[in-house]
């Protein structure tokens, strides 16, 4: 499978340098190439494991986190909200 | 010759749950409640926390499935659908791709009021977690973000392409709100967003087997807006393919205001979600008992309701419609049913009728009145027994609705019993005819609905008690 690096950095918003594209380029086809190595997986194989079935959670609220708690981390805020770029076209 | 064209629709439902909780975190799911209180560092999105799953909303999702005749994948998993917007913090959405939790399935459709009705197919049932709320304002330069719906559990219910008109795809759209409404797992509130919908259309020359190019449609917030935007998307497209033009398959944006639809940028169309299943979930297993008590738990839907209302109570489509729609009017109406002894249209026409407005007028609900079916039959007996008239029924309703006393009582101290005494009548009779001259003159004249006006003068001479068929008898004897 080759590597289309535009599309990939596009997708995961990645500002890929022009001259370090070569490198990153050679450096995912080596490890899609790795990947492709891999013994295929059973054709059963749908990503599920019953034997090991994971536990729920009880539908009971727990206290929340103080707003100023939530915000601390924002780079802006206004009226208890993160602010972020415009978003409306 | 002009090509006909056939619409194809599908169209894809997002229903909130109403559960206590968050789909992912102990947080409330509540709406309306103060920007960014309930949230939490899981549904915030911050680094090294782990989601853990609402047991509440597998059993809501499964009900659905249920309800909607589908196939539930007791064993299932949850995958990421990775895109950035700044209401996703986590910048990925925990969904599920290939295994939904119900599949499979299929609902009928009534689209007339003979009950005529349209199976469609319904093509999956998923669950996954709402994003946060983006709020606008002209006069800030950025977006403000409150994440209190992050994480708010969603279904999503998926329709096979089998709707053929903005009218099927309404009737569809209601039905599926009307079910979520009798499971009571979603609040149904469309003005709060808790049900929301895109709609799919394609168009094709009347007799193709084969789809034509569709569009999806986003931003549909309302039924009624889902009914325009499919429209407006019909004309569109059959005004591009009657010119020998080609539908370009693409997402749109409908502008309700507007009454338009805009192609989205190319950028947001990428549709390149790169799903992988979610490493921090474990395997959902539902053991087979589970999900048939969930079937169990399943109740009369309101379109077998309604049909049964229609074809085995006789009541007109438009006032089963009514009870319907109501669960505190139906419960109440099921037990009439189960008592018996009165014409249950009649008890229907109170209901929607007198009862219904009393209760806007009163700003109460049925069950917080003293009004029981019991009471409600005692009153209909004495109407159909002539012991009183339908317009004292008026009277006597509002007085037992508001107290504890009994039709019966009511008449007695009102006073309210019919007057059947002919000598009583004629004399009533004979008074209003003198005092309407004119309208007698008219009556005479031919003007045959001046009666109806003497029948009524009458009635409000006897303030309602006397037996209008009688009254209407004497008084064509009187006017000869």
């Amino acid at each position: 499978m080759k590597i289309d690096l535009e599309k990939v950095a596009q997708l995961a918003r990645l500002k890929i340098e022009p001259e370090k594209r070569e490198m990153f380029e050679r450096q995912l086809q080596s490890i899609v190439e790795m990947v492709e190595k891999l013994p295929q997986m059973e054709e059963a194989y749908v990503g599920v494991d019953p034997a090991h079935p994971m536990q729920l959670r009880e539908d009971t609220v727990r206290p929340s986190l103080r707003r100023e708690a939530i915000l601390a981390n924002a780079p802006q805020t206004q009226a208890g909200c993160v602010v972020v770029p415009k978003t409306v076209e | 010759m002009k090509m006909e064209f056939e619409p194809v629709i599908g169209l894809e439902v997002h229903a909130e749950l109403s559960t206590e909780t968050k789909i992912y975190c102990g947080c409330k799911n509540e709406f309306g409640g103060e920007v960014n209180s309930h949230c939490c560092e899981i549904c915030t999105g911050m680094p090294g926390t782990l989601p853990t799953l609402n047991s509440r909303v597998v059993d809501y999702a499964i009900k659905m499935g249920h309800a909607l005749h589908c196939k539930i994948n007791n064993v299932c998993k949850q995958d990421r659908k990775n895109y950035f917007y700044p209401d996703l913090p986590k910048a990925y959405q925990i969904s599920q791709a290939d295994i939904p939790l119900c599949e499979h399935g299929y609902v009928d459709v009534l689209l007339d009021e003979s009950c005529h009705s349209k199976r469609i197919g319904v093509t999956r049932i998923h669950i996954e977690e709402d994003a946060g709320k983006l709020l606008h304002d002209e006069s800030f330069l950025g977006s403000l973000i409150d994440f209190n719906r992050c994480g708010v559990p969603l279904i999503e219910i998926v329709s096979e392409p089998d709707m053929r008109s903005s009218e099927e795809a309404k009737a569809y759209l209601e039905t599926i709100k009307g079910i979520l409404g009798y499971l009571d797992i979603s609040d149904c509130k469309m003005q709060e967003g808790s049900i929301r919908c895109d709609v799919n259309v394609s168009l094709r020359p009347k007799g193709s087997e084969k789809f034509g190019n569709r569009c999806e449609m986003k931003n549909v917030n309302s039924f009624s807006g889902a009914q325009r935007a499919i429209e407006y998307e019909i004309k569109r497209q059959s005004e591009i393919l009657g010119k020998g033009g080609t539908v370009s398959q693409e997402t749109r944006r409908w502008d309700d205001a507007k009454g338009q639809s805009f192609p989205m940028r190319s950028k947001e169309n990428a549709d390149d979600y790169r799903y992988f299943p979610e490493p921090d979930l474990g395997t959902i297993v539902v053991s087979p008992e589970h999900v048939e008590e969930l079937r169990a738990q399943i109740p009369e839907l309101p379109g077998e309701k309604l049909q049964r209302y229609v074809k085995k109570c006789g009541l007109a489509y438009f006032d089963a419609n009514l009870l319907c729609e109501n669960v505190e009017k139906y419960t109440f109406f099921e037990r009439v049913i189960e008592i018996g002894g009165c014409s249950l249209q009649a008890a229907a026409n109170w209901l929607n009728g007198d009862v219904t407005r009393l209760l806007g007028e009163r700003m109460t609900t049925l069950f917080a009145t003293c009004l029981t079916p019991e009471k409600l039959i005692g009153m209909l007996r004495l109407i159909e027994g002539g012991q009183i008239s339908n317009t004292a029924g008026k009277t006597v309703i509002e007085e037992i609705m508001f107290t504890e006393k009994t039709a019966e009582e009511v008449v007695k101290e009102k006073e309210l019993m019919q007057i059947n005494d002919t000598g009583a009548l004629e004399k009533t009779v004979r008074e209003v005819i003198e005092k309407n001259g004119k309208v007698v003159a008219d009556y005479r004249g031919g003007k045959s609905n001046a009666l109806g006006f003497l029948v009524g003068q009458c009635m409000r001479a006897s303030g309602g008690k006397a037996n209008p068929a009688a009254v209407r008898e004497i008084l064509l004897k009187q006017l000869g």
